[in-house]
């Protein structure tokens, strides 16, 4: 019982540690790198397109939106805009 | 007794009625500039162009509820959506009739419902853009962009058939919604 209880609250515990895209992620150099680099951190992604010469993905995870902005030379995050 | 109505409903000499209250001004111009700032002036992904499309919405809602109890003019009664009404007020035109409707014309009245729906649907969509559910999701923001390029169409038609009506009918529209008064040319039948 305290065993299921402990896995329980991991499994509960688990997406508080998803890491978090910041200024510092590299996300990749094209659109389905970004997507992929995203949803593996947890995020669901929504729309992806090219704006301004950079990869522009809208994500959404744990009730927070964002849009980030990734340069597809280095696949450094050029501009992160986090949303309520 | 009689004469005196049939001045007020039928021909009569050249004189100016008020129509439009300063509500219906103030909102119509109010909605212009909305619809100006929000397609050419403001950012798009700024909270201004957000409060400004809620102001729009609020305006329109306004109107809606001032249709229901506000003075003669501005009421539904006075303008019904109906196209049978509007298709018989182009045939009259084209027959030469230039009569002259104190509140909007017949035709003039499906447009006014036309816009007022493009505003409530560019309104809610864009609403929805922000919340968490339609949040980046691609036909939202399409049909928030496709209603508001039919909404400035709808613009471009409006001030084309307000031209044209202060042309055909010689009630100078503009100067109406900016003062108030229609002034009807002498002997013109009214509706």
């Amino acid at each position: 019982m305290r065993k299921f209880a402990l896995i329980a609250l991991m499994a509960f515990a688990t997406p508080a540690l998803a890491e978090d895209v910041t200024m510092d992620s590299t996300l990749g150099t094209t659109m389905q790198e970004v997507q992929a680099s995203l949803t593996a951190m947890g995020y669901e992604v929504r729309k992806a397109e090219m704006e301004d010469g950079m990869i522009e993905v809208y994500f959404v995870r744990d009730g927070k939106m964002g849009e980030v902005y990734v340069n597809p030379q280095t696949g450094a995050v050029m501009k992160l805009e986090l949303k309520s | 007794m009689v004469a005196i109505e049939q001045r007020t409903s039928g021909r009569a000499s050249a004189r100016e009625v008020a129509v439009w209250d300063p509500l219906v001004r103030l909102i119509h111009w109010s909605l212009a500039l909305t619809i100006l700032l929000n397609g050419a002036i403001v950012e798009e992904e700024s909270k201004a162009h957000e409060w400004i499309g809620y102001i729009a919405l609020g305006l329109v809602a306004l109107r809606l509820i001032w249709a229901l109890i506000g003075p003669k003019h501005a009421r539904f009664s006075a303008f019904p959506p109906s196209p049978a009404r509007a298709f018989r007020h182009l045939r009259a035109m084209v027959g030469g009739e230039k009569t002259v409707h104190l509140s909007h014309n017949p035709l003039g009245a499906l447009m006014v419902y036309n816009i007022w729906a493009s505003v409530i649907a560019v309104g809610v969509t864009g609403y929805m853009m922000t919340t968490i559910t339609f949040f980046g999701v691609e036909w939202v923001e399409e049909a928030h962009e496709v209603i508001f390029g039919w909404l400035l169409i709808s613009v471009a038609l409006h001030v084309a058939g307000v031209a044209f009506d202060t042309w055909w009918s010689g009630v100078n529209l503009v100067r109406a919604m900016i003062n108030g008064r229609k002034t009807i040319p002498e002997g013109r039948e009214v509706q």
